[in-house]
């Protein structure tokens, strides 16, 4: 027995020496972290919460050494999926899981398809860090100086690869990943999507140069897209943020998904005419036309929202206050409107992932507010319209032009519970 | 002897989750990431000995949503139109407090409209600019008052929910050895909570305590990057729990060796020697360094690839028994070089300075011991086991190829083992997991057996427990 054990944990010394041993800086502070989560893990289960991802540092340190800003603000260890998170999704349809089967399966078809640069550069760790490394910006406007109101991702931006370094071979491969991944309804989903890309090369070609165009959209796989385990799917650039996280073979987390568009109106693009957020813009209206002047006063909020509560980098901070007016006490028909706003973004997940979430977000419904800013035509600068439940989080919010005249909104789906898959930490 | 181990493992296991805890505390707090394209406002505070003067600047289409105004085509006929609303506005909105809530004397000065954004971001827009003195009150020492206070400005955020003010502190004549502007904070809300935070104003610590703990992160990361510093640490404990045999008669060709184990009181008291000393060291060349004593930095990289090699053979054979720690200092002021490089590269001076190395040198520390109390433990339980005479033969072995390997890159060999070596970071948590664990399973075995473990033999008897 004893010298079982012996032998054990002679390998397991073994294994452990020689990272001690020949490591290089940069590689070390993984070996740190990764010591940080097993204590956590053994010693302190449970209590490490917002732990080792690190975020960025300010003013002097970063400034200073920008070698130590960006470790500071560089990857936490591998992150688990919350149980909660799992058990939202438990009720997934045997479709669902075949559907999440299906884009493991794509990704790694896509994956078959790069050169070993290429395939390193789109797989990447799965950890808070990476996951949370996503912004409404151009990836241009990241790295650099970034606005005065936001520090930047020091890392430079988002990790992945551009779709401008793919092959069209490659890229029909990414389309057919990214339209089993999301959702096949009219205007929503990859259909919305594939909208958005023109957007951007029509924005690039009106006034937005090299910064903006879907060259500069960027898909990474944080983690392996295998059957077990938790990797996700991220694709985003200007205004656009797909998150999708798997566990063990099924959808465990569709959030945070960002959507904005400039230009708003309507475009024509390669000979095609096109309003991408009209669905969802739409719905909203519709949403807060349904209530009553009473109703609409009870969800009026007293604030001024110029921009998103929880954009980028505003990660697990939900309000523990409700505000606004509760649907428990509107009217089936009122309800079904709210229900459909909610559809226009979780109609943004493949069919059957959204049939489940839907399902989660139709049970909550009488606990689910709405709450309004502005005007309730959301056409204005400063209008903003919210829906705030148990768990699901959709903010809208209208702003000026930055490259085009004229306003464009910004919005924001998360989950209080699946944000991440339920990653917090 | 069973029931010290357990003690120890359970005082250890303490120590260690307050560190953890620490270092989660630390490196949560600085997080503020984010791609904000609405405009901000921004209130710079010039510090003198008689009073502080804020050039704030506000955005017109805020001003207009927090006050309600319509400033028509955000002229300058349209805010001077307007004058004596936005002022009123704006001063009950800015309530500087000293620290025990008295407050200050506020007058505001003319409003102008500049130009402020660039393109890219957040758009060209039209901003409010104007001036207000802030007056500590009367009979108290107005640049005592100064160094700690109550900014007391929510204009703004207190009605536009997503606003965010940046708090810079532009000059201070208060301060001789002020160096340059720097950030003390923002105004904004917390979305949690949805109330504003307000904005405490400390030149004391220099720039303010996020600044300090913006240090301390630094320092922690570095300690993170700085593989060698640890690699060091670790080797030079690897023999810890270990009792270096004197040659005896039939051993005299072969020299001293490591045989038995000291009790675990001694391996600890060792080991918190080891690193205490460690500590030492590199806080005076750190402290030297960062002042400006020149450093050659190629030698002490190389060196401190030698202080790895030297700690590796130790470990194999005793070369300094009992000195553990006179020679983990004297390296320690190797190391200490190195690090003042990163501090050096700030630039600093003055209190902004000993702040700097205060929080600098804290954050090493608090990385360091994490490492040490990670890796220590299970060392010190294996230990009992005949295993660990040949991990510690083949752990010293390795890094002493690896050291080998660094000193030949830092002096100007690339070489496929320092290349080789940046490869096995990835191996870091599943080692680390299953040396905790192969640990705990030998205190669990030897606990069940009940028997002497190898080696105890020969084991001080003062020591056990």
């Amino acid at each position: 027995m004893e010298e079982a054990w012996s032998r054990d944990s002679a390998s397991i010394l073994l294994g452990m020496t020689p990272q001690n041993t020949l490591s290089e800086r940069s590689v070390s502070r993984r070996w740190v972290l990764g010591g940080l989560s097993a204590t956590t893990a053994l010693v302190v289960t449970g209590c490490a919460a917002t732990s080792a991802s690190t975020t960025t540092s300010s003013s002097a340190a970063s400034s200073a050494t920008t070698s130590a800003a960006a470790a500071a603000t560089s990857s936490s260890a591998a992150s688990t999926t919350t149980s909660a998170a799992v058990e939202a999704t438990a009720a997934a349809t045997p479709s669902a899981r075949a559907n999440a089967r299906t884009v493991a399966r794509l990704a790694r078809a896509f994956l078959a398809t790069l050169d070993a640069d290429q395939k390193a550069t789109v797989l990447q760790d799965y950890s808070l860090t990476n996951a949370e490394n996503w912004s409404n910006l151009p990836q241009g406007l990241i790295g650099g100086g970034g606005g005065p109101g936001g520090s930047t991702s020091s890392s430079g931006g988002r990790v992945g690869i551009s779709l401008g370094d793919l092959s069209s071979a490659q890229l029909k491969k990414f389309n057919t990943l990214m339209k089993a991944a999301t959702g096949s309804s009219a205007g929503l989903g990859w259909d919305e999507i594939t909208m958005h890309l023109d957007a951007d090369d029509y924005l690039g070609e009106n006034g937005g140069g090299d910064t903006y165009g879907r060259e500069n959209f960027y898909l990474a796989f944080l983690g392996k897209p295998r059957a077990k385990g938790t990797w996700e799917l991220q694709f985003g650039g200007h205004h656009l943020a797909v998150a999708n996280t798997y566990t063990d073979g099924q959808l465990v987390g569709a959030t945070p998904s960002f959507r904005g568009i400039e230009p708003n109106g309507r475009f024509t693009w390669d000979g095609e005419t096109m309003k991408v957020m009209r669905r969802k813009e739409r719905a909203f209206t519709a949403m807060l036309a349904s209530l009553t002047s009473a109703q609409q006063s009870t969800a009026q909020l007293s604030d001024v929202y110029s921009d998103l509560a929880l954009g980028p980098g505003n990660d697990w901070q939900f309000p523990t206050t409700r505000e606004g007016l509760r649907v428990g006490t509107l009217s089936a028909a009122q309800k079904k409107k709210v229900l459909a706003a909610i559809g226009t973004y979780v109609h943004d997940v493949a069919d059957a992932d959204a049939a489940v979430i839907m399902k989660r977000y139709r049970s909550e419904i009488n606990k689910t507010y709405v709450a309004w800013s502005g005007t309730t035509a959301l056409t204005e600068r400063n209008d903003y319209v919210r829906i705030d439940g148990p768990s699901v989080w959709i903010e809208f919010s209208m702003q000026g032009g930055i490259v085009l005249s004229g306003n464009h909104p910004h919005s924001v789906w998360r989950d209080r519970v699946t944000d991440y898959g339920g990653t917090g930490s | 002897m069973q029931h010290s181990l357990q003690r120890l493992l359970r005082v250890a296991t303490g120590a260690l989750a307050a560190l953890v805890a620490a270092a989660v505390l630390l490196l949560g707090t600085a997080g503020s990431a984010s791609a904000h394209v609405v405009p901000s406002s921004t209130v710079e505070l010039a510090v003198t000995d008689s009073d502080v003067v804020a050039t704030v600047e506000i955005p017109l289409d805020d001003l207009e949503a927090a006050t309600g105004i319509d400033l028509g085509d955000e002229t300058q006929a349209d805010v001077d139109a307007n004058a004596d609303a936005i002022e009123a506005y704006l001063l009950e909105h800015f309530t500087p407090t000293s620290d025990d809530g008295t407050e200050w004397t506020v007058t505001e000065g003319d409003l102008t409209v500049v130009s402020a954004g660039d393109s890219a971001t957040t758009g060209v827009y039209n901003a409010l600019e104007t001036t207000f003195t802030l007056t500590p009150p009367a009979g108290t020492d107005a640049a005592e008052e100064e160094q700690s206070f109550d900014l007391g400005f929510d204009a703004i955020v207190e009605k536009v929910a997503t606003h965010t003010v940046i708090v810079t502190v532009a000059s201070d004549s208060t301060d001789d050895d002020f160096s340059g502007a720097y950030e003390v904070g923002t105004v904004k809300r917390d979305t949690v909570t949805n109330e504003v935070e307000s904005l405490h104003i400390d030149l004391d610590s220099g720039t303010s305590s996020s600044a300090f703990l913006d240090m301390v992160q630094l320092g922690i990361s570095h300690i993170r990057e700085g593989t060698d510093h640890q690699l060091f640490l670790l080797t030079l404990l690897l023999p810890a729990p270990l009792l270096a045999m004197p040659a005896s008669a039939t051993t005299r060709a072969r020299g001293r060796r490591w045989a038995g184990r000291v009790g675990g009181v001694t391996a600890w008291r060792r080991i918190g020697a080891t690193t205490l000393a460690f500590t030492l060291g590199h806080s005076i060349t750190l402290a030297l360094g960062t002042i400006g004593v020149p450093v050659a930095e190629r030698w002490v990289e190389a060196a401190i690839a030698i202080s790895i090699l030297v700690a590796s053979a130790h470990a194999v054979r005793p070369l300094f028994p009992g000195r553990e720690a006179l020679v983990a200092g004297a390296f320690g002021l190797v190391h200490g070089l190195a690090f003042s490089e990163t501090l050096r590269a700030l630039d600093l001076s003055g209190w902004h300075l000993v702040v700097a190395l205060l929080g600098f040198n804290i954050g090493i520390e608090v990385m360091q011991l994490v490492v040490v109390a990670l890796v220590l433990p299970p060392l010190v339980l294996l230990s009992r086991s005949r295993a660990y005479e040949p991990l510690r033969l083949l752990a010293a072995a390795l890094t002493g190829v690896a050291a080998c390997g660094w000193l030949a890159a830092r002096v100007g060999w690339a070489n496929p083992v320092a290349d080789g070596a940046d490869q096995l970071g990835d191996w870091s948590l599943p080692a680390l997991t299953a040396l905790w664990l192969g640990a705990l399973l030998a205190l669990v075995v030897g606990g069940a057996r009940r028997s002497p473990a190898a080696g105890e033999a020969a084991r001080p008897s003062r020591s056990g427990g």
